[in-house]
Protein backbone atom coordinates (compact mmCIF):
# COMPACT_ATOMS: atom_id res chain seq x y z
CA UNK A 1 0.00 0.00 0.00
CA UNK A 2 2.95 2.30 -0.49
CA UNK A 3 2.06 5.53 -2.22
CA UNK A 4 4.12 5.36 -5.37
CA UNK A 5 4.60 6.95 -8.75
CA UNK A 6 5.95 4.45 -11.28
CA UNK A 7 7.42 4.90 -14.73
CA UNK A 8 7.56 1.79 -16.89
CA UNK A 9 10.23 1.72 -19.59
CA UNK A 10 9.25 -0.56 -22.47
CA UNK A 11 11.72 -2.09 -24.88
CA UNK A 12 10.22 -1.90 -28.36
CA UNK A 13 13.39 -2.60 -30.28
CA UNK A 14 13.82 -5.03 -33.20
CA UNK A 15 14.84 -7.77 -30.79
CA UNK A 16 11.27 -7.92 -29.55
CA UNK A 17 10.05 -9.65 -32.70
CA UNK A 18 11.52 -12.92 -31.48
CA UNK A 19 9.04 -15.63 -30.56
CA UNK A 20 10.94 -17.37 -27.78
CA UNK A 21 8.41 -15.95 -25.33
CA UNK A 22 4.91 -16.88 -26.47
CA UNK A 23 3.45 -15.34 -28.61
CA UNK A 24 6.26 -12.84 -29.17
CA UNK A 25 8.60 -11.06 -26.80
CA UNK A 26 6.80 -7.81 -27.38
CA UNK A 27 3.37 -9.27 -26.63
CA UNK A 28 4.62 -11.00 -23.50
CA UNK A 29 6.10 -7.72 -22.38
CA UNK A 30 2.85 -5.86 -23.08
CA UNK A 31 0.90 -8.39 -21.00
CA UNK A 32 3.32 -8.00 -18.15
CA UNK A 33 3.02 -4.21 -18.34
CA UNK A 34 -0.77 -4.40 -18.24
CA UNK A 35 -0.64 -6.62 -15.17
CA UNK A 36 1.81 -4.35 -13.40
CA UNK A 37 -0.32 -1.28 -14.08
CA UNK A 38 -3.35 -3.06 -12.70
CA UNK A 39 -1.51 -4.23 -9.60
CA UNK A 40 -0.05 -0.82 -8.84
CA UNK A 41 -3.31 1.10 -9.24
CA UNK A 42 -5.15 -1.49 -7.20
CA UNK A 43 -2.78 -1.58 -4.29
CA UNK A 44 -3.27 2.12 -3.66
CA UNK A 45 -5.84 4.22 -5.52
CA UNK A 46 -3.57 7.25 -5.41
CA UNK A 47 -0.73 5.46 -7.14
CA UNK A 48 0.19 6.72 -10.57
CA UNK A 49 1.81 4.89 -13.44
CA UNK A 50 3.40 6.24 -16.60
CA UNK A 51 4.81 4.51 -19.67
CA UNK A 52 7.60 5.33 -22.05
CA UNK A 53 9.28 3.49 -24.92
CA UNK A 54 13.04 3.29 -25.15
CA UNK A 55 13.59 2.27 -28.76
CA UNK A 56 12.05 3.39 -32.02
CA UNK A 57 13.06 6.83 -33.18
CA UNK A 58 14.05 7.77 -29.65
CA UNK A 59 12.83 7.73 -26.10
CA UNK A 60 9.17 8.71 -26.12
CA UNK A 61 6.88 9.19 -23.16
CA UNK A 62 3.53 7.63 -24.03
CA UNK A 63 1.70 8.67 -20.90
CA UNK A 64 2.87 10.69 -17.91
CA UNK A 65 2.17 9.23 -14.47
CA UNK A 66 -1.59 8.92 -14.07
CA UNK A 67 -3.94 6.83 -11.98
CA UNK A 68 -6.29 6.33 -14.92
CA UNK A 69 -5.79 2.68 -15.86
CA UNK A 70 -7.81 3.02 -19.05
CA UNK A 71 -5.53 5.71 -20.35
CA UNK A 72 -2.46 3.60 -19.64
CA UNK A 73 -3.86 0.51 -21.34
CA UNK A 74 -5.02 2.55 -24.31
CA UNK A 75 -1.59 3.96 -24.98
CA UNK A 76 -0.19 0.42 -25.22
CA UNK A 77 -2.11 -0.08 -28.46
CA UNK A 78 -0.50 0.56 -31.79
CA UNK A 79 3.08 0.45 -30.55
CA UNK A 80 5.58 -0.23 -33.28
CA UNK A 81 8.65 -2.35 -33.02
CA UNK A 82 11.92 -1.02 -34.36
CA UNK A 83 15.23 0.59 -33.61
CA UNK A 84 17.55 -0.03 -30.73
CA UNK A 85 16.94 0.36 -27.04
CA UNK A 86 18.65 3.28 -25.33
CA UNK A 87 18.68 2.23 -21.70
CA UNK A 88 20.51 5.22 -20.24
CA UNK A 89 18.34 7.80 -21.95
CA UNK A 90 15.23 5.84 -21.07
CA UNK A 91 16.05 5.80 -17.39
CA UNK A 92 16.97 9.46 -17.35
CA UNK A 93 13.77 10.51 -19.06
CA UNK A 94 11.82 8.34 -16.66
CA UNK A 95 13.53 10.07 -13.75
CA UNK A 96 12.62 13.43 -15.21
CA UNK A 97 9.01 12.40 -15.66
CA UNK A 98 8.88 11.28 -12.05
CA UNK A 99 10.42 14.51 -10.85
CA UNK A 100 7.47 16.40 -12.29
CA UNK A 101 4.86 14.17 -10.73
CA UNK A 102 1.89 16.00 -9.34
CA UNK A 103 1.84 14.46 -5.90
CA UNK A 104 5.26 15.02 -4.40
CA UNK A 105 4.50 12.69 -1.53
CA UNK A 106 4.68 9.66 -3.81
CA UNK A 107 7.75 7.44 -3.74
CA UNK A 108 9.51 7.29 -7.09
CA UNK A 109 10.02 3.99 -8.91
CA UNK A 110 11.19 3.02 -12.38
CA UNK A 111 10.51 -0.41 -13.89
CA UNK A 112 12.72 -1.27 -16.85
CA UNK A 113 12.13 -4.12 -19.29
CA UNK A 114 15.55 -4.90 -20.69
CA UNK A 115 15.02 -7.30 -23.57
CA UNK A 116 17.75 -6.35 -25.99
CA UNK A 117 21.50 -6.13 -25.49
CA UNK A 118 22.80 -3.25 -23.39
CA UNK A 119 25.08 -0.92 -25.34
CA UNK A 120 26.33 1.21 -22.47
CA UNK A 121 29.30 0.26 -20.39
CA UNK A 122 29.17 -0.67 -16.75
CA UNK A 123 30.66 2.60 -15.52
CA UNK A 124 28.04 4.73 -17.23
CA UNK A 125 25.27 2.56 -15.78
CA UNK A 126 26.74 2.82 -12.31
CA UNK A 127 26.80 6.60 -12.54
CA UNK A 128 23.13 6.57 -13.53
CA UNK A 129 22.39 4.23 -10.67
CA UNK A 130 24.09 6.49 -8.16
CA UNK A 131 22.12 9.46 -9.42
CA UNK A 132 18.89 7.55 -8.97
CA UNK A 133 19.87 6.57 -5.45
CA UNK A 134 20.78 10.13 -4.59
CA UNK A 135 17.31 11.27 -5.61
CA UNK A 136 15.73 8.31 -3.80
CA UNK A 137 14.33 6.67 -6.92
CA UNK A 138 13.90 2.88 -6.75
CA UNK A 139 14.57 0.76 -9.82
CA UNK A 140 13.18 -2.63 -10.84
CA UNK A 141 14.84 -4.39 -13.76
CA UNK A 142 13.24 -7.21 -15.75
CA UNK A 143 16.03 -8.98 -17.60
CA UNK A 144 14.55 -11.09 -20.40
CA UNK A 145 15.03 -11.74 -24.07
CA UNK A 146 18.58 -11.46 -25.37
CA UNK A 147 21.25 -12.72 -23.09
CA UNK A 148 24.57 -11.61 -24.49
CA UNK A 149 27.72 -11.70 -22.44
CA UNK A 150 27.99 -8.95 -19.92
CA UNK A 151 24.36 -7.90 -20.03
CA UNK A 152 23.50 -9.63 -16.79
CA UNK A 153 26.65 -8.31 -15.18
CA UNK A 154 25.92 -4.75 -16.27
CA UNK A 155 22.36 -4.88 -15.03
CA UNK A 156 23.45 -6.33 -11.70
CA UNK A 157 26.00 -3.52 -11.37
CA UNK A 158 23.27 -0.98 -12.12
CA UNK A 159 21.05 -2.53 -9.47
CA UNK A 160 23.84 -2.50 -6.90
CA UNK A 161 24.43 1.20 -7.52
CA UNK A 162 20.74 2.07 -7.12
CA UNK A 163 19.75 -0.28 -4.38
CA UNK A 164 18.97 1.37 -1.10
CA UNK A 165 17.70 -0.96 1.61
CA UNK A 166 16.38 -3.55 -0.84
CA UNK A 167 13.86 -1.26 -2.45
CA UNK A 168 15.18 -2.11 -5.92
CA UNK A 169 15.03 -5.55 -7.54
CA UNK A 170 16.19 -7.41 -10.60
CA UNK A 171 14.41 -10.40 -12.10
CA UNK A 172 15.92 -12.66 -14.74
CA UNK A 173 13.28 -14.35 -16.86
CA UNK A 174 14.61 -17.08 -19.17
CA UNK A 175 12.61 -18.12 -22.22
CA UNK A 176 10.35 -21.05 -21.53
CA UNK A 177 6.79 -22.35 -21.34
CA UNK A 178 5.80 -19.99 -18.55
CA UNK A 179 4.50 -16.64 -19.63
CA UNK A 180 6.55 -13.59 -18.67
CA UNK A 181 3.66 -12.20 -16.63
CA UNK A 182 3.26 -15.41 -14.63
CA UNK A 183 6.90 -15.43 -13.66
CA UNK A 184 6.77 -11.79 -12.64
CA UNK A 185 3.70 -12.20 -10.46
CA UNK A 186 5.61 -14.03 -7.79
CA UNK A 187 8.48 -11.56 -7.74
CA UNK A 188 8.88 -8.54 -5.46
CA UNK A 189 8.17 -6.35 -8.48
CA UNK A 190 4.54 -7.27 -8.11
CA UNK A 191 4.31 -7.97 -4.44
CA UNK A 192 6.09 -4.79 -3.56
CA UNK A 193 8.91 -5.46 -1.11
CA UNK A 194 7.30 -8.32 0.77
CA UNK A 195 4.21 -6.49 1.89
CA UNK A 196 2.18 -9.52 0.98
CA UNK A 197 0.92 -8.00 -2.20
CA UNK A 198 -2.41 -6.66 -3.24
CA UNK A 199 -5.40 -8.93 -3.65
CA UNK A 200 -4.92 -8.68 -7.39
CA UNK A 201 -1.41 -10.01 -7.30
CA UNK A 202 -2.22 -12.68 -4.74
CA UNK A 203 -5.17 -14.07 -6.65
CA UNK A 204 -3.25 -13.97 -9.91
CA UNK A 205 -0.43 -15.82 -8.17
CA UNK A 206 -2.82 -18.49 -6.97
CA UNK A 207 -4.10 -18.91 -10.48
CA UNK A 208 -0.60 -19.18 -11.86
CA UNK A 209 0.48 -21.68 -9.22
CA UNK A 210 -2.61 -23.85 -9.63
CA UNK A 211 -2.66 -23.92 -13.43
CA UNK A 212 -0.32 -26.12 -15.45
CA UNK A 213 0.45 -23.66 -18.16
CA UNK A 214 -1.56 -20.72 -19.33
CA UNK A 215 -4.69 -20.29 -17.27
CA UNK A 216 -6.48 -22.42 -14.74
CA UNK A 217 -9.93 -23.70 -15.74
CA UNK A 218 -9.27 -22.55 -19.28
CA UNK A 219 -10.56 -19.12 -18.37
CA UNK A 220 -8.35 -16.09 -18.77
CA UNK A 221 -8.54 -14.10 -15.53
CA UNK A 222 -7.99 -10.97 -17.56
CA UNK A 223 -10.83 -11.64 -19.94
CA UNK A 224 -13.36 -12.83 -17.43
CA UNK A 225 -12.21 -12.16 -13.90
CA UNK A 226 -15.55 -12.85 -12.26
CA UNK A 227 -15.93 -16.27 -13.81
CA UNK A 228 -12.35 -17.16 -13.03
CA UNK A 229 -12.85 -16.01 -9.47
CA UNK A 230 -16.09 -17.99 -9.08
CA UNK A 231 -14.44 -21.13 -10.43
CA UNK A 232 -11.46 -20.67 -8.20
CA UNK A 233 -13.63 -20.12 -5.11
CA UNK A 234 -15.68 -23.25 -5.73
CA UNK A 235 -12.50 -25.22 -6.32
CA UNK A 236 -11.12 -23.97 -3.02
CA UNK A 237 -14.32 -24.97 -1.23
CA UNK A 238 -14.12 -28.41 -2.75
CA UNK A 239 -10.53 -28.75 -1.68
CA UNK A 240 -11.42 -27.63 1.80
CA UNK A 241 -14.04 -30.35 2.11
CA UNK A 242 -11.63 -32.95 0.81
CA UNK A 243 -9.03 -31.73 3.22
CA UNK A 244 -11.46 -31.98 6.11
CA UNK A 245 -12.11 -35.62 5.28
CA UNK A 246 -8.48 -36.49 4.87
CA UNK A 247 -7.59 -34.45 7.89
CA UNK A 248 -9.87 -36.35 10.22
CA UNK A 249 -7.96 -39.53 9.58
CA UNK A 250 -4.64 -37.80 9.83
CA UNK A 251 -5.47 -35.49 12.75
CA UNK A 252 -3.39 -37.23 15.34
CA UNK A 253 -0.51 -37.38 12.97
CA UNK A 254 -0.60 -33.68 12.30
CA UNK A 255 2.28 -33.33 14.77
CA UNK A 256 4.48 -35.06 12.24
CA UNK A 257 5.09 -32.85 9.23
CA UNK A 258 5.95 -35.77 6.98
CA UNK A 259 2.55 -37.28 7.21
CA UNK A 260 0.93 -33.93 6.69
CA UNK A 261 2.65 -33.44 3.42
CA UNK A 262 1.80 -36.97 2.35
CA UNK A 263 -1.86 -36.38 2.86
CA UNK A 264 -1.65 -32.95 1.43
CA UNK A 265 -0.34 -34.46 -1.75
CA UNK A 266 -3.70 -36.16 -2.19
CA UNK A 267 -5.25 -32.84 -2.92
CA UNK A 268 -3.91 -30.33 -5.47
CA UNK A 269 -0.65 -28.64 -4.73
CA UNK A 270 -2.38 -25.36 -3.92
CA UNK A 271 -3.87 -26.97 -0.85
CA UNK A 272 -0.37 -27.45 0.58
CA UNK A 273 -0.18 -23.91 1.78
CA UNK A 274 -3.52 -24.21 3.53
CA UNK A 275 -2.58 -27.42 5.29
CA UNK A 276 0.61 -26.08 6.71
CA UNK A 277 -1.16 -22.96 7.86
CA UNK A 278 -3.92 -24.76 9.73
CA UNK A 279 -2.52 -25.59 13.19
CA UNK A 280 -3.77 -28.19 15.66
CA UNK A 281 -5.89 -25.53 17.34
CA UNK A 282 -8.31 -25.81 14.46
CA UNK A 283 -9.39 -29.20 15.74
CA UNK A 284 -12.28 -27.44 17.44
CA UNK A 285 -13.25 -25.80 14.17
CA UNK A 286 -13.11 -29.19 12.53
CA UNK A 287 -15.41 -30.60 15.15
CA UNK A 288 -17.80 -27.78 14.50
CA UNK A 289 -17.65 -28.55 10.82
CA UNK A 290 -18.49 -32.13 11.65
CA UNK A 291 -21.40 -31.00 13.78
CA UNK A 292 -22.63 -28.91 10.89
CA UNK A 293 -22.41 -31.80 8.51
CA UNK A 294 -24.30 -33.81 11.08
CA UNK A 295 -27.21 -31.37 10.72
CA UNK A 296 -27.29 -31.54 6.95
CA UNK A 297 -26.77 -35.05 5.75
CA UNK A 298 -28.66 -34.71 2.51
CA UNK A 299 -26.69 -31.86 1.05
CA UNK A 300 -23.32 -33.19 2.08
CA UNK A 301 -24.05 -36.69 0.92
CA UNK A 302 -22.75 -36.15 -2.58
CA UNK A 303 -19.75 -34.20 -1.38
CA UNK A 304 -18.87 -36.91 1.06
CA UNK A 305 -19.00 -39.35 -1.76
CA UNK A 306 -16.55 -37.37 -3.85
CA UNK A 307 -14.19 -36.67 -0.98
CA UNK A 308 -14.32 -40.28 0.02
CA UNK A 309 -13.45 -41.50 -3.41
CA UNK A 310 -10.49 -39.16 -3.54
CA UNK A 311 -9.21 -40.15 -0.13
CA UNK A 312 -9.84 -43.80 -0.87
CA UNK A 313 -7.44 -43.74 -3.75
CA UNK A 314 -4.54 -43.77 -1.31
CA UNK A 315 -5.65 -46.22 1.32
CA UNK A 316 -7.61 -49.42 0.56
CA UNK A 317 -8.55 -49.91 4.23
CA UNK A 318 -9.97 -46.48 4.32
CA UNK A 319 -11.83 -47.15 1.08
CA UNK A 320 -13.50 -50.21 2.53
CA UNK A 321 -14.47 -48.47 5.70
CA UNK A 322 -15.81 -45.51 3.83
CA UNK A 323 -17.88 -47.68 1.60
CA UNK A 324 -19.36 -49.43 4.57
CA UNK A 325 -20.18 -46.18 6.21
CA UNK A 326 -21.76 -44.85 3.02
CA UNK A 327 -24.03 -47.88 2.91
CA UNK A 328 -24.96 -47.41 6.52
CA UNK A 329 -25.75 -43.78 6.10
CA UNK A 330 -27.98 -44.37 3.09
CA UNK A 331 -30.10 -46.69 5.23
CA UNK A 332 -30.16 -44.33 8.12
CA UNK A 333 -32.30 -41.25 7.73
CA UNK A 334 -31.54 -39.54 10.98
CA UNK A 335 -28.52 -37.35 11.02
CA UNK A 336 -25.14 -38.70 11.91
CA UNK A 337 -21.84 -37.97 10.31
CA UNK A 338 -20.21 -41.16 9.12
CA UNK A 339 -16.86 -39.73 9.83
CA UNK A 340 -17.64 -39.10 13.46
CA UNK A 341 -18.90 -42.65 13.78
CA UNK A 342 -15.74 -43.96 12.26
CA UNK A 343 -13.66 -41.77 14.42
CA UNK A 344 -15.52 -42.98 17.46
CA UNK A 345 -14.41 -46.44 16.54
CA UNK A 346 -10.99 -46.55 18.06
CA UNK A 347 -9.92 -49.75 16.39
CA UNK A 348 -10.66 -48.27 13.01
CA UNK A 349 -8.71 -45.13 13.74
CA UNK A 350 -5.70 -47.02 15.06
CA UNK A 351 -5.68 -49.15 11.94
CA UNK A 352 -5.60 -45.95 9.91
CA UNK A 353 -2.79 -44.61 11.99
CA UNK A 354 -0.81 -47.83 11.67
CA UNK A 355 -0.96 -47.55 7.92
CA UNK A 356 0.51 -44.05 8.04
CA UNK A 357 4.30 -44.02 7.95
CA UNK A 358 6.00 -42.41 10.87
CA UNK A 359 3.10 -42.73 13.27
CA UNK A 360 3.21 -45.13 16.16
CA UNK A 361 -0.28 -45.76 17.51
CA UNK A 362 1.23 -46.76 20.82
CA UNK A 363 2.81 -43.36 21.15
CA UNK A 364 1.33 -41.84 24.32
CA UNK A 365 0.66 -38.49 22.71
CA UNK A 366 -1.24 -40.19 19.92
CA UNK A 367 -3.25 -42.15 22.43
CA UNK A 368 -4.07 -38.98 24.28
CA UNK A 369 -5.33 -37.37 21.12
CA UNK A 370 -7.47 -40.38 20.39
CA UNK A 371 -8.97 -40.27 23.84
CA UNK A 372 -9.77 -36.59 23.55
CA UNK A 373 -11.22 -37.18 20.09
CA UNK A 374 -13.51 -39.80 21.51
CA UNK A 375 -14.64 -37.59 24.32
CA UNK A 376 -15.41 -34.82 21.89
CA UNK A 377 -17.39 -37.01 19.58
CA UNK A 378 -19.19 -38.50 22.55
CA UNK A 379 -20.26 -35.10 23.80
CA UNK A 380 -21.42 -34.24 20.31
CA UNK A 381 -23.60 -37.28 20.24
CA UNK A 382 -25.11 -36.46 23.58
CA UNK A 383 -25.99 -33.01 22.34
CA UNK A 384 -27.85 -34.26 19.31
CA UNK A 385 -31.40 -35.08 20.24
CA UNK A 386 -32.11 -36.91 17.04
CA UNK A 387 -29.97 -39.81 18.04
CA UNK A 388 -31.96 -43.01 18.16
CA UNK A 389 -31.23 -44.79 21.44
CA UNK A 390 -30.31 -47.95 19.51
CA UNK A 391 -27.63 -46.15 17.60
CA UNK A 392 -26.12 -44.93 20.80
CA UNK A 393 -25.94 -48.37 22.26
CA UNK A 394 -24.36 -49.67 19.10
CA UNK A 395 -21.73 -47.03 19.31
CA UNK A 396 -21.01 -47.58 22.94
CA UNK A 397 -20.52 -51.21 22.18
CA UNK A 398 -18.00 -50.41 19.53
CA UNK A 399 -16.14 -48.01 21.79
CA UNK A 400 -15.87 -50.50 24.54
CA UNK A 401 -14.04 -52.76 22.14
CA UNK B 1 29.60 39.03 16.19
CA UNK B 2 31.56 37.44 18.99
CA UNK B 3 30.58 34.14 20.38
CA UNK B 4 29.40 35.68 23.62
CA UNK B 5 27.17 38.20 21.89
CA UNK B 6 25.54 35.60 19.73
CA UNK B 7 25.06 33.37 22.73
CA UNK B 8 23.14 36.07 24.57
CA UNK B 9 21.13 36.83 21.48
CA UNK B 10 20.01 33.24 21.56
CA UNK B 11 19.13 33.41 25.19
CA UNK B 12 17.34 36.70 24.93
CA UNK B 13 14.43 36.08 22.64
CA UNK B 14 15.42 33.31 20.33
CA UNK B 15 14.26 29.84 21.06
CA UNK B 16 15.37 26.54 19.79
CA UNK B 17 12.90 25.87 17.02
CA UNK B 18 12.96 22.14 17.64
CA UNK B 19 9.43 22.27 19.00
CA UNK B 20 8.06 23.83 15.86
CA UNK B 21 9.42 21.36 13.38
CA UNK B 22 6.72 19.40 11.55
CA UNK B 23 8.32 15.99 11.83
CA UNK B 24 5.91 14.31 9.45
CA UNK B 25 7.22 16.37 6.55
CA UNK B 26 10.92 16.30 7.30
CA UNK B 27 12.92 14.82 4.42
CA UNK B 28 16.54 14.33 3.63
CA UNK B 29 17.86 13.35 0.22
CA UNK B 30 21.01 11.29 -0.13
CA UNK B 31 21.22 10.35 3.51
CA UNK B 32 22.64 7.01 4.49
CA UNK B 33 19.93 4.77 5.87
CA UNK B 34 21.87 3.91 9.00
CA UNK B 35 22.85 7.49 9.71
CA UNK B 36 19.73 9.50 9.18
CA UNK B 37 18.59 13.04 9.76
CA UNK B 38 17.17 12.29 13.20
CA UNK B 39 20.68 11.79 14.47
CA UNK B 40 21.41 15.42 13.75
CA UNK B 41 18.10 17.07 14.54
CA UNK B 42 16.45 15.29 17.42
CA UNK B 43 16.97 16.16 21.02
CA UNK B 44 19.35 13.74 22.62
CA UNK B 45 20.52 12.24 19.38
CA UNK B 46 22.21 15.40 18.25
CA UNK B 47 24.18 15.71 21.45
CA UNK B 48 25.49 12.19 21.08
CA UNK B 49 28.80 12.39 19.33
CA UNK B 50 28.58 8.84 18.08
CA UNK B 51 25.42 9.55 16.09
CA UNK B 52 25.85 11.52 12.89
CA UNK B 53 23.92 12.30 9.77
CA UNK B 54 25.91 10.87 6.88
CA UNK B 55 25.56 11.24 3.16
CA UNK B 56 25.26 8.21 0.93
CA UNK B 57 26.00 8.23 -2.79
CA UNK B 58 28.12 11.37 -2.73
CA UNK B 59 28.98 14.22 -0.42
CA UNK B 60 25.91 16.42 -0.94
CA UNK B 61 22.89 16.51 1.29
CA UNK B 62 19.53 18.13 0.83
CA UNK B 63 17.50 18.60 3.98
CA UNK B 64 13.90 19.81 3.96
CA UNK B 65 12.37 20.97 7.24
CA UNK B 66 8.79 22.24 7.36
CA UNK B 67 7.49 24.04 10.43
CA UNK B 68 4.18 23.90 12.22
CA UNK B 69 3.91 27.66 12.31
CA UNK B 70 5.49 30.60 10.63
CA UNK B 71 8.84 31.42 12.15
CA UNK B 72 11.62 33.92 11.89
CA UNK B 73 14.99 32.30 11.69
CA UNK B 74 17.81 34.05 13.46
CA UNK B 75 20.72 31.67 13.42
CA UNK B 76 21.66 28.07 12.94
CA UNK B 77 24.25 25.82 14.49
CA UNK B 78 25.82 23.11 12.36
CA UNK B 79 28.46 20.99 14.01
CA UNK B 80 30.61 18.25 12.61
CA UNK B 81 34.14 16.97 12.54
CA UNK B 82 36.95 19.01 11.05
CA UNK B 83 37.52 16.74 8.09
CA UNK B 84 34.10 15.46 7.14
CA UNK B 85 31.94 18.27 8.41
CA UNK B 86 30.02 20.40 5.95
CA UNK B 87 31.65 23.37 4.28
CA UNK B 88 29.40 25.18 1.87
CA UNK B 89 25.85 25.47 3.10
CA UNK B 90 23.00 27.12 1.23
CA UNK B 91 19.65 27.89 2.73
CA UNK B 92 16.35 28.19 0.89
CA UNK B 93 13.08 29.29 2.42
CA UNK B 94 9.58 28.22 1.51
CA UNK B 95 10.53 25.98 -1.39
CA UNK B 96 8.75 22.67 -1.23
CA UNK B 97 10.31 19.41 -2.38
CA UNK B 98 13.50 20.62 -3.93
CA UNK B 99 15.79 18.21 -5.69
CA UNK B 100 19.49 18.27 -6.37
CA UNK B 101 18.76 19.30 -9.93
CA UNK B 102 17.01 22.53 -9.05
CA UNK B 103 19.27 23.85 -6.31
CA UNK B 104 20.88 26.07 -8.86
CA UNK B 105 17.60 27.26 -10.37
CA UNK B 106 17.12 30.09 -7.93
CA UNK B 107 19.39 31.96 -5.57
CA UNK B 108 19.54 30.79 -1.97
CA UNK B 109 18.23 32.99 0.81
CA UNK B 110 21.62 32.73 2.42
CA UNK B 111 24.93 31.06 1.82
CA UNK B 112 27.55 30.25 4.39
CA UNK B 113 30.92 28.63 4.45
CA UNK B 114 31.43 26.92 7.75
CA UNK B 115 34.63 27.60 9.58
CA UNK B 116 36.14 25.22 12.13
CA UNK B 117 34.63 27.44 14.84
CA UNK B 118 31.21 26.95 13.42
CA UNK B 119 31.79 23.24 13.33
CA UNK B 120 32.50 23.33 17.04
CA UNK B 121 29.22 25.02 17.82
CA UNK B 122 29.48 28.69 17.05
CA UNK B 123 26.13 29.75 15.62
CA UNK B 124 25.87 31.04 12.10
CA UNK B 125 23.93 34.25 12.19
CA UNK B 126 21.80 34.68 9.14
CA UNK B 127 20.55 37.61 7.13
CA UNK B 128 17.58 38.16 9.34
CA UNK B 129 15.58 40.13 6.79
CA UNK B 130 15.45 37.17 4.47
CA UNK B 131 14.13 34.85 7.13
CA UNK B 132 11.18 36.78 8.45
CA UNK B 133 8.43 34.60 7.15
CA UNK B 134 9.61 31.05 7.03
CA UNK B 135 7.23 28.13 6.63
CA UNK B 136 9.84 25.64 5.54
CA UNK B 137 13.59 25.56 5.35
CA UNK B 138 15.76 23.68 2.89
CA UNK B 139 19.40 23.20 3.78
CA UNK B 140 21.67 22.25 0.91
CA UNK B 141 25.06 20.99 2.01
CA UNK B 142 27.15 21.24 -1.09
CA UNK B 143 30.49 19.84 0.02
CA UNK B 144 32.56 19.05 3.06
CA UNK B 145 35.75 20.35 4.59
CA UNK B 146 38.14 17.83 3.16
CA UNK B 147 36.36 16.98 -0.07
CA UNK B 148 35.79 13.37 0.93
CA UNK B 149 33.05 11.16 -0.40
CA UNK B 150 30.94 11.25 2.73
CA UNK B 151 29.80 14.31 4.61
CA UNK B 152 29.11 13.84 8.31
CA UNK B 153 26.96 16.22 10.30
CA UNK B 154 26.80 15.85 14.03
CA UNK B 155 24.17 18.42 14.94
CA UNK B 156 21.82 20.88 13.32
CA UNK B 157 20.04 23.36 15.58
CA UNK B 158 17.83 26.22 14.50
CA UNK B 159 17.30 29.32 16.56
CA UNK B 160 14.67 31.93 15.98
CA UNK B 161 11.27 33.01 17.05
CA UNK B 162 7.72 32.37 16.02
CA UNK B 163 5.65 35.06 14.39
CA UNK B 164 2.39 34.86 16.32
CA UNK B 165 3.53 34.02 19.78
CA UNK B 166 6.72 36.00 20.11
CA UNK B 167 5.17 38.77 22.11
CA UNK B 168 3.63 36.46 24.69
CA UNK B 169 6.92 34.75 25.33
CA UNK B 170 8.66 38.04 25.62
CA UNK B 171 6.18 39.20 28.26
CA UNK B 172 6.58 36.05 30.27
CA UNK B 173 10.30 36.34 30.34
CA UNK B 174 10.25 39.90 31.58
CA UNK B 175 7.96 38.94 34.42
CA UNK B 176 10.30 36.12 35.41
CA UNK B 177 13.21 38.53 35.60
CA UNK B 178 11.32 40.81 37.94
CA UNK B 179 10.49 38.00 40.28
Amino acid sequence: MVLEATMICIDNSEWMRNGDYAPSRFQAQADAVNLICGAKTQSNPENTVGVLTMAGKGVRVLVTPTSDLGKILACMHGLEIGGEMNLAAGIQVAQLALKHRQNKKQQQRIIVFAGSPVMHDKKALEVIGKKLKKNSVALDIVNFGEDDEGKTEKLEALLAAVNNNDTSHIVHVPAGPNALSDVLISTPIFTGDGEGGSGFAASAAAAAAGGVSGFEFGVDPNLDPELALALRVSMEEERARQEAAAKKAAEEASEQDATMTEHASEGPSGADNKKNEIPDDDNTLLQQALAMSVDEPASTQDLQDTEMSDAAAEDPDLALALQLSVQESTKDSSSEADMSKLLADQSFVSSILASLPGVDPNDPSVKEMLASMQNQSESQQKQDEDKAPEKKEEKEEKEEK
Amino acid sequence: MSAAESATAIQRNQVDLLDFIDWSGVECLNQSSSHSLSNALKQGYREDEGLNLESDADEQLLIYIPFTRVIKLHSIVVTGSEEDGPKMVKLFTNREHMGFSNVSDFPPSDTAILSPDNLKGKPLVLKYVKFQNVRSLTIFIEDNQSGSEITKVQKIALYGSTVETTDMKGLKKIEDHNH
